[in-house]
């Protein structure tokens, strides 16, 4: 996973370096420096940097192999962070934060349903009195208006 | 011109009932909006300000004022529990702040976080009271090349950041100046990065970054390390005899901190444009490198919490120096203050203060009472936050995702940078499993288009010639302190130890 | 909790609505009278805090509050950026929105024409041309430098530094026009903000730079700044005794647009209420005071007109910077 991770970097560096290069100006006309000069001198060094790391980490070998447990629990919050997300754009910031603290707790804390059904609403009621009644903040809006607020 | 006179008479208008009424809702709201990731005190003062119409207008600028500091008091609170910096000022708070929380040294970290603020912010208005003719000439006297200069030390603390693995860290802090240079450049106008895209054009946006790189990602890699089945305990094992007071020699450690923290601050703040970010950088920095224990930086060590929170609040003091004396706003902040000076008639600028002495002097006046009432404020709200990391963290993460979101949403009502802090979680959760500085990252990511541009303008001004930067007396001081800094103070904290430190040191 | 909001005002401002179907209305917004006090005014300023584009706009907000012709809340964002890319091209992405506004000034006009932005002046629904500002080319106080002769001596011996706000911006159109009529050659220094600017030039790291009168008049009373050329066709009552370009005889007839904009693609009914209301604006004494302590020239156009005028303005300023060689 290490490697992988190095090979997204270097990946993302390489088309940053090929951008610069191929779209801006190292100088502009007149003679200064231009918009291109420091997009390829730091796409340059991530690029041999990162090189460099991924020799070392091929030499180390794969050593740190960790136990699936500890991903399933990571990969399981992230998928439901983006769950979130999306939801956030369907429903709306109050109706999602209840779907998604519903879901989220009933997952992580088993077996106390009434406390995650109450931290559930309580928790979103209370950020939207502060954020929209008391600093007149913005709530993500929701494509679909289920709830009046 | 007698500044004890002016000063009592600000103090009589400061302190009528209904002045101290304002003074006491704007530091509460301060606070409040200080806490919540993703609103700073920008956010809030351009919140908030629609609020004072109608009022008059010393009670108005004295309430916007408290707000305007209030939020550096509050910002630190969630980079010390959650490692969640609210804002940029607040990024170098969590280096040290949050190993002190998660040793279980929460409740003193706040405390020490709230006496740093208040001696910060105290020092800056007396500096204010007594030297503001003196500084005001400091504020005119930056240009480009002294900005560049300026950004470079602010850059010496990567170093510090970047830590053992130096290749990893470098290339995070590469990829934090990668991410600096998307959008439209400032000189020539043509777009970087932008591939079209009309959101991209104004570049990353730091606060999703830095809340996404942080927050998400310390809370994604707290679930791989298994902390969610750690039975009923919360970020820590919250030991129960821990005192919660810090212990006399928290305070005795850190005085001299608070001392050059306050000074540094002042006068970075004083700098319009450079403000509380660089200054709580080289606070931190510089903390480090006169420390006898520098290794011990970023595991939980006290100076480095009060460096930066001293210099940051000292800094909004300082900030205030450009605005009442040139009228020319040096941050996002007291450029909202300068907004409500004009919506009420009042014309900043060097006749400002002369003009309305009331007012500025009222103002100044106000900023003491500000900072004691948030001391207080501070003193009693800090029991109730060091409950959080008794939560549990199978109920307070996903909680902190809700908070995380829901605040990166409102700073500008975008779910484009919502997204972008979800990705930034994910990837800084890979970051910090694999060695690399999510810290180098963010603070590249601020610093980089300010040096770029800062140098770009200074090459134009002196047609492509270096020697400006030896030729302008202002950028020879800070050349000055920063060979001071670097070199002269480490090398003397180094014979001034005994050898066996000095070689661990080195290590 | 701080909604102070008027109802009967709020009413009487809902009756004089067109109550026309909203036609484009994006299906995030609600579909009923216009403005809805629900939602928030999102007003973006395309320029840094301090700036004159952030004063108008907050001048603005000022009236549209204390005279209640706005039922919601109003936010206003500086998306400063780009010379003004940032700030019009999030609002650009708000097509259909008639809750996006925003005001404009000159590089609402250059900006598209120099780079590459996905939008176009003509792209959004226009309200009206408010007023037109003209630039000060100002020095430090300490210069030696007492007047333009000595400007334009000093600059035919060397060339100058001076500073302004974007690149492609009346900040960079004005000099080079003038420069080029009074035959002197110079360096231009792009800043983000006025701020910036200013700063440079108080610590001699420039020799001079344009700028709006209104943002720099407090330096100029307290002679830290010296006035030298103004390039209105008048000179304000707060700078008098400076001479314009015109009175030295390099008429540059350059003026910076300062008007109101709304997001492309707004119902008709939306800008027929943002026409109305602003007619009231106008007709404020606040209104008047901001014209006067900005030393502004009051113009005022309504809807298509502008349209019109943003487009020839936009033809003009092409065929200025062509004609320097800053776009091909």
């Amino acid at each position: 996973m290490r490697i992988a991770f190095l090979l997204a970097v270097l990946a993302g560096g390489t088309y940053y370096t090929y951008v610069a290069f191929a779209d801006l100006n190292f100088l502009t006309r007149t003679g200064r420096l231009g918009p291109g000069f420091f997009p390829r001198s730091i796409g340059v060094m991530i690029v041999l940097l990162t090189i460099w790391a991924l020799s070392d980490a091929l030499r180390q070998g794969r050593g740190d192999q960790a136990d699936a447990g500890r991903w399933r629990d990571v990969v399981m919050l992230m998928a439901l962070a983006v769950c979130y997300a999306v939801t956030l754009r369907v429903f709306g910031g109050f109706l999602a934060t209840v779907i998604y603290l519903a879901v989220t707790l009933a997952v992580l804390n088993r077996g106390r349903p009434v406390q995650n059904a109450l931290l559930s609403v309580i928790v979103p009621v209370v950020i939207y009195l502060l954020f929209d009644r008391v600093l007149n903040a913005s709530m993500p809006p929701g494509l679909v208006d289920i709830l009046p607020i | 011109m007698d500044v004890f006179g002016d000063l009592l008479m600000g103090l009589s208008i400061a302190i009528t009932p209904i002045n101290m009424l304002y003074l006491l809702i704007g530091a509460i709201v301060g606070m409040v909006v200080g806490v919540i990731p993703g609103f700073g005190p920008s956010a809030g003062l351009a919140i908030l300000l629609p609020v004072t119409f109608g009022m008059d207008p010393t009670g108005a600028i004295m309430m916007l004022a408290a707000i305007y500091y209030g939020a550096m008091y509050g910002g630190t609170i969630t980079s010390i529990l959650l490692n969640t910096p609210g804002e940029s000022a607040t990024v170098a708070s969590t280096f040290d702040g949050y190993p002190l929380a998660k040793k279980g040294r929460a409740g003193p970290a706040l405390v020490m976080q709230a006496v740093a603020s208040f001696v910060g912010g105290t020092v800056g208005v007396i500096l204010i009271t007594i030297l503001a003719p003196m500084f005001s000439q400091v504020s005119r006297s930056f240009g480009p090349p002294e900005y560049f200069l300026l950004a470079m030390m602010g850059m010496l603390t990567l170093v510090v950041m970047i830590g053992t693995n130096w290749k990893l860290g470098l290339i995070s802090a590469l990829i934090g100046f990668a991410l600096g240079t998307v959008g439209v450049d400032l000189e020539t106008g043509q777009g970087r990065y932008t591939f079209g895209s009309a959101e991209l054009i104004g570049g990353i946006y730091f606060i999703p970054v830095a809340i996404g790189l942080f927050g998400l990602g310390e809370l994604f890699y707290s679930f791989y390390v298994g902390m969610h089945r750690s039975g009923s305990g919360g970020i820590v094992q919250y030991d129960k005899e821990a005192s919660f007071w810090p212990s006399a020699e928290d305070f005795l450690t850190t005085r001299m901190t608070m001392v050059r923290g306050s000074i540094l601050g002042f006068v970075v703040g004083v700098i319009p444009g450079a403000g509380a970010t660089i200054a709580s950088l080289m606070a931190y920095s510089t903390e480090r490198s006169v420390s006898k224990a520098p290794e011990k930086f970023g595991t939980g060590e006290m100076a480095g919490l009060v460096a930066p929170e001293t210099a940051n609040n000292a800094a909004s003091s300082g900030a205030m120096i450009p605005l009442l004396t040139l009228g020319i706003p040096g941050s996002a902040s007291t450029a909202v203050l300068l907004a409500a000076f004009m919506l009420w008639g009042l014309r900043p600028g060097p006749l400002f203060m002369e003009q309305n002495p009331e007012l500025a002097w009222g103002l100044i006046a106000s900023m003491y009472l500000g900072n004691m009432i948030l001391l207080v404020i501070s003193i009693f709200a800090i029991p109730l936050f060091v409950q959080i990391i008794k939560v549990p963290y199978r109920i307070l993460g996903p909680i902190v995702v809700v908070i995380c979101t829901l605040g990166t949403f409102s700073v500008h009502a975008s779910f484009i940078e919502t997204y972008l802090m979800f990705a930034a979680g994910i990837i800084g959760f890979f970051m910090r499993l694999y060695g690399f500085s999510p810290a180098a990252l963010v603070l590249a990511l601020v610093l980089g288009p300010l040096a770029e541009e800062a140098l770009r303008q200074t090459l134009t001004i002196s047609r492509g010639s270096g020697m400006i930067f030896l030729e302008r007396q202002a950028s020879l001081w800070i050349i000055g302190v920063t060979i001071v800094l670097v070199i002269v103070l480490p090398l003397m904290s180094r014979y001034g130890r005994s050898s066996g430190t000095a070689e661990k040191a080195g290590t | 909790m701080f909604n102070i909001n008027n109802t009967w005002l709020r009413n009487s401002l809902c009756a004089t609505l067109v109550a026309a179907p909203v036609a484009f209305a994006a299906p995030t917004y609600a579909q009923e009278v216009y403005p809805s006090a629900d939602e928030t005014l999102d007003w973006t300023i395309a320029f840094g805090p301090g700036g004159g584009n952030d004063i108008m706009a907050r001048t603005i907000i000022d009236i549209l509050k204390k005279y209640e012709l706005y039922p919601g809340d109003i936010s206003p964002e500086n998306r400063a950026g780009g010379s003004g890319a940032v700030g019009w091209g999030y609002l650009y992405g708000q097509s259909g929105n008639p809750y996006g506004i925003s005001t404009t000034s000159g590089s609402f006009v250059t900006t598209p024409l120099q780079a590459d932005t996905p939008w176009q002046p003509s792209d959004f629904t226009p309200v009206a041309l408010l007023a037109t500002d003209d630039l000060v080319l100002v020095v430090n106080g300490s210069s030696e430098i007492q007047n333009i002769e000595q400007f334009i001596a000093a600059a035919n011996a060397g060339p100058m530094n001076i500073g302004g706000t974007g690149t492609v911006n009346v900040d960079f159109i004005v000099p080079t026009l003038f420069a080029e009529k009074a035959g002197f050659e110079f360096e231009y220094v792009s800043f983000n903000s006025m701020a910036d600017q200013t700063t440079a030039l108080l610590s001699d790291a420039l020799d001079a730079m344009v700028g709006n009168p209104g943002e720099i008049l407090g330096m100029i009373d307290s002679g830290d700044l010296r006035p030298l050329v103004y390039s209105g066709a008048s000179v304000p009552a707060a700078l008098e005794g400076v001479p314009t370009m015109g009175d030295l005889g390099y008429d540059i007839g350059v003026s910076m647009p300062r008007g109101l904009i709304l997001a492309p693609e707004v119902p008709a009914a939306v800008q027929d209420w943002w026409i109305a209301t602003m007619k009231k604006v106008v007709e404020t004494p606040e209104w008047a005071d901001y014209i006067k302590t900005n030393t502004l020239t009051p113009t005022v156009i309504y809807g298509e007109d502008f349209r019109t005028f943003l487009n020839n303005t936009k033809d003009g300023f092409e065929v200025v910077l062509r004609s320097v060689g800053a776009i091909d």
